[in-house]
C-alpha cells in the first residue's frame, strides 16, 4: 500500500514536470499565437498576457497586399511539386522493386548515394542550368528541381519490396501490363506509404525556404517563407504583422499533424530504418 | 538470344521491354540525372575555375582552395561551423534520448507530450526565426523582461557577436530534439523485453542496465541519428539568414556566418561562383569523411544483433 502510494507521488511529480516542460517548448507558439492579434504598443507588455487585452485584426490587415498572394502561391506550388513527387517516386520505386533489369541496383545505389550529397555542393551548378532553361525566376524552377525525390522513392521502394512478388506474377501470367500492374494493385497496396510520403514532402515544400530564395525575385511569384523572410530586411519592424504571417505559415501544417500524426511519426521511423 | 530466354523463363511477358522499364524509369531519372547529378559532376569541375555567371571562364588550378585557406576568413567560418555542429549534435542527441527514455512506455499523457516535443519539428524555420526574433528582442523582449524580473543580467542576444551564435544553436536545438525523441522512442520500443528482465534477475541495477542493454540495443538508431544531426549540423543556413540580417547578414562582425551561409553569399550576391563552388566541394568533403570515419568507427560500438 505504501510502495503504491509512492509510486503514484513519484507519477505525479514526473507528469508536473513533464506538463512544465511541454508547455516551455510550446510556449513560443503561444507567443506568436496572442501576438498576432495584439496591437503594436501592447506586444511588449510584461507580464505576458495569453489573451489580447483589445484583440485587433489589425496584424491581419497589415498583411492584405501580397500575403494573399504568397499563401496561394505556396498552395498551389506545394501541390504541384508534392503531386509530381508522389508519381515520381512510385514509379522509381515500382521500377526497382517489381520488375528486374540489368543496372537497377547500380541506378538505385546512384539514388541512395544522392541522399548524402549535402545541397550546397549541387546549388551552383543547379542554378545555371535553371538559367540556361530560361526558368529563373518562373514556378518552373521549383518544380523542376523539385520533382525528384531520392528519399520518396526509397521509401516507397522498401514498402513496395515488402509486398510479395506473386500478386504481380500472377497479374503478369493474366496479360496484365506493367502499367496495369502498378495503377490497380501496386499502388493501391501501397496507401499507407503514399501517405506518409504525402506528407513529408508537404512539409517540406511548404516550409521551403532555400530554393524560392535563390530562384524566385518577382513579387508575385514569392512564397509564404521567401515573403516572411522580407521582414528581416525592413527599415522599420512591426512585429504584429510578423506574427500574424508566421501564425498563417504555422497552421496547415499543425492542422496536418492533428489528423495524420500517425504518418508524421512513420515518416520519421522509416527515415531511421535502413 | 540467351537474355530472352532468361526473360521467358521469369515468365516476365511484358517486363523485358526497355521501353516499358523506361517509362517508369524516366520520371526520376531526368530529375536526377539533370539537377542532381550533372550538378554534382560540374561543381567538381567548377571549383577549379573562376567561372563568376557569365561566358568567360577558365581553369585557375588550386587558387580557389589556397584562396580559401590562406587568404580569406573561411578558416574561421569553418570554426564557427564545426562549433555549431558539436554543439547542437550534443544537445540534440542527449535532449531526445532523455525524453526518449521518459516516453517509450506508455503511461498518463504520453501521447500528448511526445506530440508536444515533436511539433517544432514541423514548423517553418523562417516562421520559427521570426518568433525567436521578436522573442530575444534585444531590448524590451519578452526573454530579457523575463530574466530582469528574476533579477538575472539581460543580454543583447542576437545583435552581440557574443550570444548570436548562441541563440541560433538554442532554436536549432530547440526544432529538432523532438525529431530524434521520436526516432529513439522507436528504437527503445524495439529493445527485446526479455533482455531487461535477464539483467534484472543478473541483479544489474538500473545504471548498469542503461549501459548493457539499453545503449547497445539502441546503437543502430543512435549511430543513424547523429549521422543525420552532424549531416544537418554543417547545412544550417536558414537560422542564419533569418535571425541575422538576411542576406548581408552573417551576424554581427561575422559571428553567425557558417559556411553555407557565405556559400550562398559567395555565390548568389557576389557572383564568385567558382570560389563558391570550391568552398561546398570542401564542405561535401568534409561531410563525406566524417560519415566515412563514423562508419568505420561504428564496429566499435553498434550491434546490430542484439535481439
Amino acid at each position: 500500500m505504501q510502495y503504491k502510494t509512492r509510486k503514484n507521488l513519484r507519477n505525479g511529480i514526473r507528469f508536473i514536470i513533464l506538463l512544465f516542460l511541454a508547455f516551455v517548448t510550446l510556449f513560443p507558439l503561444v507567443v506568436v499565437l496572442s501576438s498576432s492579434f495584439k496591437n503594436e504598443s501592447e506586444l511588449f507588455d510584461f507580464p505576458f498576457s495569453f489573451i489580447a487585452k483589445n484583440p485587433v485584426m489589425y496584424n491581419f490587415t497589415q498583411l492584405k497586399e501580397n500575403f494573399p498572394l504568397y499563401t496561394w502561391n505556396s498552395v498551389k506550388l506545394t501541390v504541384i511539386i508534392v503531386a509530381l513527387q508522389l508519381f515520381t517516386s512510385s514509379t522509381g520505386a515500382y521500377v526497382m522493386s517489381k520488375m528486374h533489369w540489368k543496372g537497377r541496383d547500380t541506378v538505385f545505389m546512384m539514388y541512395l548515394m544522392s541522399m548524402m550529397i549535402p545541397g550546397q555542393a549541387i546549388i551552383i551548378p543547379q542554378f545555371i542550368i535553371i538559367r540556361n532553361l530560361h526558368m529563373y525566376d518562373t514556378h518552373w524552377a521549383l518544380i523542376c528541381v523539385g520533382a525528384f525525390s531520392a528519399f520518396g522513392t526509397f521509401l516507397i521502394r522498401q514498402f513496395m519490396m515488402s509486398i510479395p512478388d506473386t500478386y504481380s506474377e500472377a497479374a503478369r501470367i493474366d496479360g496484365a501490363s506493367e502499367w496495369k500492374i502498378y495503377g490497380s494493385i501496386i499502388m493501391p497496396m501501397s496507401r499507407s506509404v503514399m501517405i506518409t510520403q504525402m506528407i513529408f514532402s508537404f512539409r517540406y515544400f511548404w516550409n521551403d525556404f532555400f530554393n524560392p530564395l535563390i530562384y524566385l525575385t518577382s513579387q508575385k511569384l514569392k512564397t509564404l517563407p521567401l515573403g516572411m523572410s522580407d521582414f528581416v530586411r525592413e527599415q522599420y519592424v512591426y512585429w504584429g504583422p510578423q506574427m500574424a504571417a508566421a501564425l498563417i505559415s504555422i497552421i496547415p501544417v499543425i492542422i496536418i499533424f492533428i489528423f495524420g500524426q500517425k504518418y508524421f511519426i512513420q515518416g520519421v521511423s522509416a527515415s531511421g530504418i535502413k | 538470344m540467351r537474355i530472352s530466354q532468361r526473360f521467358h523463363m521469369k515468365k516476365s511477358v511484358s517486363q523485358g521491354k526497355w521501353w516499358i522499364i523506361m517509362s517508369f524509369l524516366l520520371p526520376s531519372f531526368i530529375g536526377f540525372a539533370v539537377f542532381i547529378f550533372l550538378p554534382m559532376l560540374t561543381t567538381l569541375g567548377m571549383a577549379f575555375t573562376n567561372y563568376s555567371g557569365g561566358t568567360k571562364w577558365k581553369f585557375i588550378g588550386l587558387t580557389n582552395f589556397r584562396m580559401a585557406f590562406f587568404k580569406s576568413q573561411f578558416p574561421s567560418y569553418l570554426y564557427l561551423t564545426f562549433k555549431f555542429m558539436f554543439v547542437t549534435v550534443f544537445f540534440q542527441i542527449v535532449l531526445g534520448l532523455g525524453f526518449a527514455l521518459v516516453l517509450a512506455k506508455p503511461s498518463k499523457g504520453c501521447g500528448f507530450f511526445r506530440s508536444a516535443f515533436y511539433i517544432p519539428n514541423i514548423l517553418s524555420s523562417v516562421a520559427v526565426g521570426l518568433a525567436f526574433n521578436f522573442i530575444f528582442e534585444p531590448s524590451a523582449g519578452l526573454m530579457n523582461q523575463l530574466l530582469a524580473s528574476v533579477g538575472l543580467p539581460t543580454s543583447k542576444f542576437l545583435t552581440s557577436d557574443k550570444s548570436a551564435l548562441g541563440v541560433i544553436m538554442a532554436v536549432t536545438i530547440w526544432q529538432n530534439f523532438g525529431y530524434y525523441m521520436v526516432l529513439f522512442i522507436g528504437g527503445l520500443q524495439n529493445i527485446n523485453p526479455s533482455l531487461y528482465e535477464a539483467s534484472n534477475m543478473d541483479g544489474a541495477n538500473k545504471w548498469q542496465q542503461f549501459w548493457s542493454v539499453t545503449i547497445p540495443g539502441l546503437s543502430p538508431v543512435l549511430f543513424f541519428a547523429i549521422t543525420m544531426a552532424v549531416i544537418r549540423g554543417f547545412q544550417v543556413f536558414d537560422f542564419v539568414y533569418v535571425m541575422t540580417g538576411g542576406q548581408a547578414g552573417g551576424g554581427p562582425g561575422g559571428s553567425t556566418t557558417v559556411l553555407a551561409f557565405d556559400i550562398y553569399r559567395n555565390a548568389f550576391q557576389y557572383y564568385r561562383m567558382g570560389y563558391a563552388a570550391s568552398e561546398s566541394l570542401i564542405l561535401m568533403v568534409i561531410i563525406l569523411a566524417i560519415t566515412a570515419i563514423q562508419q568505420i568507427g561504428q564496429k566499435k560500438w553498434v550491434v546490430y544483433d542484439a535481439v
